[in-house]
């Protein structure tokens, strides 16, 4: 079957790319400090566009052996956000020569794709609302228009490192000191989830009665600190029969309103976080971000600001075509209405109203610098925000993706 | 009157400006140094022109004006718009309850206190509540009032502006170049080769002006005049006859009528189909589909689709032509005459028919199973029992959605939909002994004493009913069109550079240089030709101004 071996291409293809990416860093790493540094540099940028072309191929023979364009799923759409990135870095290459800049902007590439892993990457056939033209063509010019609004963010972040100082007590330290901290959280996460859900294989069934009075069954891949109200320790015994089991809980139970399972990873990641910062912290004895300085002192100020403006002003129209325009054609389509308030569609327009401030901000209000550089990495948030949190918070239409 | 609704006569060149005008609209001489104090930057921004918000400030008017031309409060009003919206996804809106749901009891239990003050807030129908809105309004006030006041001072001050400027205001600009050694002829081949760049040049005496991509200056205005039609063509929807949004409610084999279209439209569901994707077909998707429940892979409903002959004579019975058959699927609707008709959803949970038979008293069956039709129950039949006896069956009172038995002993229906279906039956056996019972769903109560035939149900069939969505929205293309000018208009602001260079050759070679983005590019440009000529090279000269500021 031509379909399966599609598939295992494109399965390889984006692991490799993934291992590609990471070996980039120590040349582009080299570039910085080395005197032969264009040399490192051309180097780095050569396999950055390998594995920029593998990661096109794990599209391709993905849509070939689905017969669907790889963005109908959260993994998907994670892994084509990142693809993007690394494409907006190749452009910002391309015009500018910044070395610095892939120094940041692939490993948030990689994040995002490790992260993206997390969700179930099997193939899915296509429900009837997505089998549509317009998901390739809706999501694919979303995806770009988030790869270009990120080097926005990628330049702003790098931008802050340098120039917010070292040793101050104020609120920039607190936020940017908060962004490394993050980064931390999310990293974490996705150890503890590789080490106790592929490596230690630990897994906790609760049975719990829904908000909506159905009974059901959660697995937690995590010891459970909290869990939902009268939830009762059970296993699997084959097919969809359990019985009473004995798994380590606090005894914390939560009313069916909070979902606990993932309250429960959320609260193992951010105190697992904190330890690991906290250590972090005490190895450095500085700030963490300030870790970053001696890259970010390598970057030209304007230049990081010019790319911080330029990616805006074209990622922005690129996300008002895609996200909202070929959104509304669709959703005509699919579900008889342009616009309906779905939490998907409000966070594209809060997107939307996000960047319209920042442009107003910055052409008429002379918001350049540093103010545009903190506007440019809270929009990033703003696309996290709505690409991952809202798909796992709120459901809606979008729940698929 | 002050001083600021006079008109200002140019000392230099005696062109009257309007009021509030910071540089002469012909020569761009400093005529209002009020605003001096200013960045250069900021006067060129819109040409030095007197812009309404900065010049008047006494009436009511002008103060209303001035709140919604400020970009301050523009910048608020979009962040007010953003942060409500959010407001509005923490929890569902109304309308992503379940139907029939009474909203405040759906939100309390649901939520919880949180619930109910965010129901009592009337944030469950944020998007169309008034306060949202007025947001909305105040954006649309703000783009106009802002794109009018400063718009069109720009086009008139573009328009009529003047060839030759006065020598302040070629330093005033941030590239400006004073070359003594040029001659006339130098001159005339320099604005050649600009003009070779595709600049429009006007010429006045021994001054000239190239001008290119004017347009770009009025990309902002293009875009918020976009934005307007967007909210303009939201607002259409309001009036009569602009837009259409029903629900088809059509059970298989049936002919509904299409509401909202004035009876001329019919269509009759031939078919409901549901297909799911095969779980074992040997394909990349086996993996997936193995853990869950069946998938489905389209809904769609076959229709015949008529029109009325009659719609326009009032009263008169329908009279169906068959006017064509279609295929809806989601994704897919039907179109005909300006409507769209698309696959929303189904429902079965209508009952259909219910099928019994009869037991005697040990629950052995002694008759073969009947059906009765619930929307047209048969009200007198005969079946045939096991032991070649026959049993005449009359269906004496029946209720669709059963509620109680009224007074007079007949059943009393609470609507006529089959929801709840309660039957009187009378069995007769061949020795003519009349029996009654009432039934009910998973019940069965003995009228007459001692039966011994008991009526029991055996099993039911639902109804399957394709529910479609009918729209027409005459609006559409308004909003599109408003959508698609609005990019365009942000594109055009954002790639097109509008560029000026003024020479004058009264003395030698002097040149300045004026441009909306991008000064390093226009640098470029002249430089490449006057280093041709070997007439110097220009600097940007704010660009260190510019480095400074960005080192903070």
């Amino acid at each position: 079957m031509s379909d399966h071996l599609f598939l295992q291409i494109s399965n390889i293809s984006i692991y490799i790319g993934f291992i590609l990416l990471l070996i980039s860093l120590i040349p582009l790493g080299m570039s910085i400090s080395s005197k032969r540094s264009s040399k490192y540099a051309n180097i780095a940028v050569w396999i950055v566009t390998i594995a920029f072309i593998l990661e096109l191929a794990y599209f391709i023979f993905r849509w070939l052996a689905t017969g669907h364009a790889p963005v109908s799923n959260l993994f998907e759409f994670i892994a084509m956000f990142s693809i993007m990135l690394i494409f907006g870095y190749l452009v910002t290459y391309h015009y500018y020569k910044t070395k610095v800049f892939g120094l940041f902007a692939i490993p948030i590439s990689l994040l995002l794709l490790g992260y993206g892993a997390l969700f179930s990457t099997d193939v899915a056939p296509l429900i009837p609302a997505l089998q549509s033209n317009w998901l390739a063509i809706h999501v694919i010019t979303v995806t770009i228009s988030y790869g270009i609004l990120s080097m926005s963010a990628v330049a702003g972040i790098i931008y802050l490192i340098k120039i917010v100082p070292a040793d101050e007590k104020s609120w920039r330290t607190f936020f940017l000191e908060g962004i490394s901290y993050f980064v931390i959280v999310i990293f974490t996460f996705m150890i503890m989830m590789i080490v106790m859900r592929g490596i230690v294989n630990y897994e906790a069934d609760f049975y719990y009665v829904n908000q909506q009075g159905e009974e059901e069954v959660v697995t937690y891949h995590l010891p459970s600190l909290v869990n939902y109200d009268d939830a009762i320790p059970v296993k699997n015994i084959g097919g969809n029969e359990y019985d009473k089991a004995d798994h380590f809980t606090t005894g914390i139970e939560l009313p069916p309103i909070i979902k606990a399972h993932s309250l429960n990873t959320v609260i193992w990641s951010v105190g697992v976080g904190l330890i690991i910062y906290g250590l972090l912290r005490l190895i450095a004895r500085r700030r963490l971000y300030t870790l970053f300085k001696p890259l970010a002192n390598k970057a030209d100020l304007n230049l990081m600001d010019d790319i911080g403006y330029r990616s805006v002003i074209i990622g922005f129209p690129l996300f008002a075509l895609g996200g909202l325009f070929f959104a509304a054609i669709w959703a005509q389509a699919a579900w008889s209405r342009f616009w309906g308030w779905d939490p998907k569609e409000t966070w594209a327009f809060i997107t939307f109203m996000f960047y319209t401030i920042f442009l107003h901000l910055r052409i008429n209000r002379g918001y350049e610098g540093e103010k545009s550089a903190w506007l440019a990495v809270a929009g990033f948030f703003l696309i996290l925000f709505n690409l991952v949190a809202i798909n796992l918070i709120v459901a809606g239409l979008h729940s698929y993706a | 009157m002050s001083k600021e609704n006079e008109y200002i006569e140019c000392p230099h060149c005696g062109h009257v400006n309007p009021p509030g005008t910071q540089l002469c609209q012909s020569c761009g001489l400093l005529i209002n140094d009020d605003y001096d104090k200013k960045k250069i930057k900021d006067v060129m921004r819109y040409d030095g022109s007197a812009v309404r918000s900065k010049v008047k400030s006494s009436s009511l008017f002008d103060k209303i004006w001035i709140f919604f031309t400020s970009i301050r409060n523009g910048v608020i009003i979009i962040a007010l718009i953003a942060i409500a919206s959010a407001i509005g996804t923490i929890l569902p809106q109304e309308y992503f309850i379940p139907v029939g749901v009474d909203a405040a009891d759906y939100y309390k239990e649901h939520y919880g206190t949180f619930g109910t003050l965010y129901y009592n807030l009337g944030f469950h129908n944020l998007y169309s509540s008034w306060w949202f809105l007025l947001l909305n309004a105040m954006l649309a006030l703000s783009i106009i009032a802002a794109s009018i006041d400063r718009g069109v001072p720009l086009f008139k001050s573009l328009k009529n502006q003047g060839v030759k400027k006065h020598p302040s205001y070629y330093k005033r600009q941030r590239i400006y170049l004073h070359n003594e050694e040029a001659s006339k002829d130098d001159v005339e081949s320099l604005v050649k080769d600009l003009e070779k760049k595709r600049y429009k040049v006007r010429k006045e005496e021994n001054s000239y002006l190239l001008e290119k991509g004017r347009l770009s200056r009025y990309g902002p205005y293009i875009n918020h005049t976009g934005l307007i039609i967007l909210l303009i063509g939201s607002m259409l929807r309001f009036f009569p006859g602009m837009y259409l949004d029903e629900l088809v409610y059509a059970p298989e084999g049936e002919t509904v009528k299409l509401p909202g279209t004035d009876s001329k439209y019919y269509i009759k569901n031939d078919e409901f189909i549901i297909d799911t994707y095969d779980k074992d077909a040997g394909t990349v998707f086996d993996k997936s589909l193995e853990n869950q429940e069946a998938l489905a892979s389209n809904y769609q409903t076959n229709i015949t689709f008529y029109e009325n002959e009659t719609s326009d004579i009032v009263g008169s019975e329908p009279e169906l032509k068959e006017v064509d058959r279609a295929e809806i699927k989601v994704n897919h609707p039907f179109k005909f005459d300006g409507y769209h008709l698309y696959q929303s959803s189904f429902d079965n949970s209508a009952m259909k028919s219910m099928t019994f038979e009869i037991q005697d008293d040990d629950g052995n069956v002694i008759s073969e199973p009947f059906e009765i039709n619930l929307k047209d129950p048969e009200e007198e039949f005969t079946i045939k029992g096991t032991d070649n006896t026959d049993f005449d069956i009359r269906l004496r009172a029946y209720a669709p959605d059963f509620l109680e038995i009224g007074s007079n002993g007949g059943l009393i229906s609470q609507t006529p939909v089959p929801r709840n279906p309660a039957f009187i039956f009378e069995v007769k056996d061949n020795d003519n002994n009349e029996e009654y019972s009432l039934i009910q769903i998973q019940d069965t109560t003995e009228i007459t004493e001692d039966n011994m035939y008991n009526v029991k149900f055996v099993s039911m069939e639902n109804e399957m009913s394709s529910v479609l969505t009918l729209k027409k929205d005459k609006t559409l293309f308004l909003i599109a069109s408003g959508f698609i000018i609005f990019l365009i208009g942000v594109f055009i602001g954002s790639y097109v550079n509008h560029r000026r260079i003024w020479i004058n050759s009264d003395n030698g070679l002097t040149l300045a240089a004026h441009t909306n983005r991008n000064y390093y590019s226009i640098s470029k440009e002249i430089n490449e030709i006057l280093e041709k000529r070997n007439l110097g090279e220009v600097v940007d000269s704010d660009s260190k101004v510019h480095d400074e500021r960005m080192k903070g």
